[in-house]
């Protein structure tokens, strides 16, 4: 059974006896030979990647498949000399080598849960669900109910980093699944040629399915017979995949019970935006729960993607014709990964990272630092290098920490020029620190949107707020404009100063897309106005902007500069200052309660289709438009009645009532309750302030989402 | 327990309570040999779908009411999948295109020669030819339109077209010179009374006459609306007395008072206002369309006859835009702005005049 497991990647290695003292200095090294490296994530193969060289099962135990073609049954004969090369290319390296080549990511990965930056009840939410699903909880009875667990967060809020050092500490293995597109990898190489055993794969849900199955019901005869064997107390030796524990030359290992228990990690998913894939995975996962033979638990973990703006053209608001687009989703999310009844049921407990806040971060990173400069000569970079990667990251330490080892790298090379000008290094550092880390920084955002609202123009008054310097450094720019010639009389109307907006900078440097930029202009520009004529200008932009671009993905060149440019003729010049914040859009917000209200409506269609207001079957009698538009006040009076053999979709409240609520602009100040999984359902206090964004405290132990852009929430 | 709208729906052209002349012509061309191609067009709620059903049980017998749903997949030239579901009986096939949004020819073209290329089974079918009948025709695009065109007449011999739309404006020329046009206008207060009435007997209770009057006229000439009024009504108080406050949609009160808002004052304060409730109606799926025609009427209600044009105008202006573009919460917007810019204008110029 478990060979057949093998070509499933689970990835079974164990540590070979060849380990150097170096080796076990540091944590346990261990090297997976990949044998679909073509096929794997560039980023997982980093962090799988460890050190020691191993033999990998595939070519030791040859295993065909009954259906496999003779052909590819020699394959693990042709396969094996060359993963003997690699083991032996392994070997012959001398590890201190190695250890440099390591990204820092994989170096100085936490293997405690006290080096983790997550905050500590994310852990300890974790911990609690995975204790009740091993054990049962302190009734017992809990065990049933936590079959699946849903990690969810932005990238690098180390998801999977807290569920390995979890699996290290509570002594459970990790059983992963992951998507490879041919079992035979480097072969391929060799039998390219005159061979079809391309032809004889499975698909690859099937592989999954089996996965799945075998997973839950069989135990890795490795990790049980090493545990049995091990006799000392581990805690810093144990792999990162547990599954591997290790082997007696490496003495090390015990929790006191055996570690059978392990769990299905599936991060790497199915192709879930396929319906078909979509629905197996959805039965997969339900019949999972519903087996009453408690089968290990599984987590899923998914990397909310943001969403851009430029997606949204692809399932934009409802334009009334039908129910055109409101099932199409194409993200994927919690709910179109479970299926509407799993996401809801028991059986799925979902618990969402936050973005890492910027203490915990900076501990982490000088942390690393202190480790890095004990074994390594060399100057650790300033504190204020350390601080502009914090800060860079928004809440991603994995970028923070390649950030930071590129940080390292450079000032070792130009160390020499460094001592003397202190100031001059920093500086320098800044600004190839902006060439690295140039993400869609919601600072840069912050002063694009300044600079495009504020409408600066040639011989403004400066600001009061602005020092002598900087006043001065605006004079100076003034100097540099050249006045534009003198419009005709009859298009007097349209003159203005010379703009100290410099379009091609903003332009080139923009960390956001034409469409984004629309609406964030479109969220703020009344405040930036004085007069209706003026809104009159910039709606007339935005609405000229989004209807050229059409239905094509707004990728034309001109929509930003256009929108850009009539932006700033219309503002007002010089803008009057109120202390005006800049807000994120809530365009977003209001789409999701759309989809949600959509959805609803969907609900209350099928429901009438399924005759559940009439005694015969009608279906296609209603359209969406017509349920929306007029069934809104008999849905409400039906619901006030409470006649129970309705059995009313409930979520027809979704969209049946629509009060008028007197108090016109919804509050948009961060609200110091809000949390992180602020649902699109109660949408009005959703708008966030990027301004308030620098003096956020952040004595709770989160960081608030404000400064990320792009998520839809 | 029921939607009344549906219990109460007339299943033979017998039964349809006004328009007889026209269930007339619709029976007699049900029974000759000849029946053509249809073009069912009229405000929604007057009655078209109803008319309809009512024709395919006259042509075909009460089998056409064995319907099934299916979901079908067609595959865009871009290799995507669409998902429509089907409306069928064995006589017919019902389809709403517009689901399919741009790729509507596609659906169009895929199904309806399907259906054309195989013949009638049912050896007692009364008729040979099937019948499709495609709903929410005016959303068709102008690609899907032409496809129609051509298969209107290849096909002829095994399928019958018939179309429902609520104008005839968006439907090209040919589409309308291969059909026989059959206006359903919507049916007048005391037409829709007699209806009430009906539902009222059926249902044993009494209506009196003055609740009737009110919620014919209330629903303007929306039969279904006015049905799903009357049941509302009756569930909150059930005899049916007293003060009748009959509600109009949610929505459209909002809508007005939307335009109250523009009116009132014309400040970028107040545009942000207006766009938090815009904003609220489209989250509670509104079609924009919707919202921009009601506030518009609304607008118009309340301005100089002077601006009423301008208003209405503007309306259409960013109407089409708001078909050409994707978000459609800067056209309404952007049109609201245009009127309390024309507004403001208008009134400064009027004191200015109230001056001299």
């Amino acid at each position: 059974m478990y060979k057949a497991a093998v070509p499933l990647k689970m990835h079974t290695i164990k540590s070979s006896s060849g380990s150097t003292p170096k080796a076990s200095r540091k944590k346990t090294k261990l090297k997976t030979v990949k044998l679909d490296a073509s096929s794997e994530p560039p980023n997982k193969k980093l962090r799988t990647s460890a050190k020691l060289p191993v033999f990998d099962l595939i070519g030791s135990v040859p295993q065909p498949q009954p259906q496999e073609s003779p052909a590819s049954s020699q394959q693990p004969s042709l396969l094996q000399p060359q993963i003997q090369r690699k083991d032996v290319k392994g070997k012959g390296k001398p590890p201190v080598d190695r250890d440099d080549d390591r990204l820092w990511v994989d170096k100085y990965e936490p293997t405690i849960e006290a080096d983790l930056a997550v905050h500590k009840r994310k852990v300890e939410d974790v911990r609690r669900w995975l204790s009740e699903a091993f054990e049962g909880g302190s009734a017992g009875k809990l065990r049933k109910y936590r079959r699946i667990l849903v990690l969810t967060g932005p990238a690098g809020t180390a998801k999977t980093t807290t569920l390995r050092v979890l699996a290290r500490e509570m002594g459970f293995e990790i059983v992963e699944w992951r998507n490879s597109m041919s079992e035979r990898g480097p072969s391929t190489l060799i039998d390219d040629f005159g061979d079809d055993s391309w032809m004889d794969t499975e698909a690859l849900f099937d592989k999954f399915q089996a996965f799945l199955t075998r997973a839950s019901s069989c135990y890795n005869i490795f990790a049980a017979s090493s545990a049995i064997v091990s006799t000392q107390p581990q805690s810093h030796t144990q792999s990162k995949f547990p599954s591997q524990s290790s082997t007696p030359s490496l003495p090390s290992t015990s929790s006191s019970r055996p570690s059978n228990r392990h769990l299905i990690l599936l991060e790497d998913l199915p192709n879930i935006l396929h319906l078909p894939t979509q629905a197996r995975f959805h039965d997969a996962l339900q019949s999972l729960c519903s087996s009453s033979e408690s089968g290990p638990p599984v987590v899923i973990i998914i990397s909310d993607s943001g969403l851009r703006g430029e997606n949204a053209y692809n399932d934009d608001t409802w334009d009334g014709a039908g129910g055109a687009r409101w099932s199409k989703k194409e993200t994927i999310d919690i709910r179109s990964l479970l299926g509407a009844d799993l996401s809801t049921s028991p059986y799925v407990t979902r618990i969402a990272f936050n973005p890492i806040a910027p203490t915990l971060m900076n501990k982490a990173l000088q942390a690393m630092l202190t480790k890095h400069f004990a074994s390594t000569s060399g100057k650790p970079p300033a504190k204020d290098v350390v601080e502009m990667i914090v800060e860079s990251s928004n809440g991603d330490i994995r970028s923070a920490v390649m950030a930071l080892e590129f940080a390292c790298v450079v000032t070792l090379t130009k160390g020499g020029g460094k001592g003397k000008t202190r100031r001059n290094a920093a500086g320098s550092a800044r600004a190839v620190l902006e060439a690295v880390t140039r993400r869609e920084q919601s600072l840069v955002l912050f002063h694009l949107m300044g600079k495009i609202l504020y409408n600066k123009r040639k011989g403004d008054p400066p600001a009061t707020h602005l020092s002598a310097r900087d006043a001065a450094k605006e004079r100076e720019l003034d100097e540099t404009l050249l006045d534009p010639s003198p419009l005709p009389n009859w298009l007097s109307e349209h003159d203005r100063k010379a703009s100290r907006v410099c379009l091609e900078t903003i332009a080139s440097d923009s960390p956001i897309d034409s469409s984004l930029l629309g609406l964030y202009i479109h969220e703020n520009y009344t405040m930036f106005c004085t007069d209706v004529d003026q809104c009159d200008g910039v709606c007339e932009g935005l609405s000229w902007v989004d209807c050229v671009g059409g239905n094509l993905p707004s990728t034309t060149p001109h929509a930003f500069p256009t929108l850009a440019l009539s932006t700033l003729h219309a503002l007002p010049t010089p803008v009057p200052r109120k202390g005006q914040k800049v807000c994120k859009p809530s365009w977003f917000d209001v789409r999701n309660k759309e989809q949600d209200a959509l959805e609803g409506v969907g609900d209350v269609v099928t429901w009438l289709g399924q005759g559940g207001a009439s005694d015969e079957r009608a279906p296609g009698r209603w359209t969406h438009a017509d349920v929306a538009l007029e069934l809104g006040g008999w849905l409400r009076a039906a619901d006030r009645t409470g006649i129970a053999q309705l059995q009313l979709p409930r979520t027809h409240r979704l969209f049946s009532s629509l009060p008028w609520c007197a108090g016109g602009v919804s509050g948009n100040v961060l609200g110091e309750d809000e949390n992180g999984e602020a649902d699109g359902v109660d949408g009005e206090g959703d708008i966030r302030v990027l301004g308030a964004l620098r003096d956020q405290k952040e004595g709770k132990g989160w960081w608030l989402e404000s400064d990320d852009i792009e998520e839809a929430e | 327990m029921s939607l009344w709208v549906d219990k109460f729906r007339p299943k033979t052209l017998d039964d349809l309570h006004y328009h007889q002349s026209l269930s007339i012509r619709l029976k007699s061309l049900a029974a000759s040999a000849d029946f053509p191609h249809m073009l069912f067009y009229g405000p929604s709620g007057a009655g078209k779908k109803t008319r309809i059903s009512c024709t395919l049980r006259q042509l075909f017998g009460s089998g056409v009411e064995k319907l099934k749903i299916d979901q079908r997949v067609f595959i865009s030239p871009s290799k995507r999948k669409l998902e429509i579901n089907v409306v069928q009986s064995n006589f017919h096939i019902e389809i709403t295109p517009s689901e399919a949004g741009n790729y509507d020819r596609v659906v169009i073209q895929d199904l309806l020669k399907e259906i054309a290329q195989t013949q009638q089974v049912d050896l007692n079918a009364k008729h040979r030819f099937k019948v499709v009948v495609i709903n929410e025709a005016d959303s068709l695009s102008r690609d899907a339109q032409a496809a129609l065109r051509r298969t209107m007449e290849k096909y002829m011999s095994n399928m019958r077209i018939i179309l429902c739309a609520n104008s005839t404006s968006k439907l090209i020329a040919p589409i309308k010179s291969r059909c026989l046009l059959m206006r359903v206008a919507a049916p007048n207060p005391e037409e829709m009374q007699i209806v009430l009435e009906h539902v009222a007997k059926k249902l044993k209770f009494d209506l009196p006459e003055e609740a009737s009057q009110q919620i014919a006229e209330d629903s303007g000439g929306n039969m279904r609306k006015a049905l799903l009024v009357f049941e509302a009504l009756k569930m909150q108080s059930p005899d049916l007395s007293g003060s009748l406050t009959i509600a109009k949609p949610d929505w459209e009160i909002y809508c007005h008072k939307v335009a109250d808002l523009i009116v009132q004052e014309q400040s970028p304060a107040r545009v942000l206002e207006v766009r938090a409730k815009l904003y609220e109606l489209l989250a509670h799926c509104i079609p924009p369309t919707i919202i921009l025609k009601t506030v518009a009427e609304r607008v118009v209600e309340r301005v100089d006859e002077a601006m009423k044009a301008d208003v209405m105008h503007w309306a259409a202006f960013y109407e089409t835009r708001m078909r050409l573009g994707n978000k459609k919460i800067y056209h309404l917007e952007a049109w609201v702005v245009k009127v309390m810019s024309l507004y403001k204008h208008f009134m400064y110029n009027f004191d200015m005049a109230d001056f001299e």
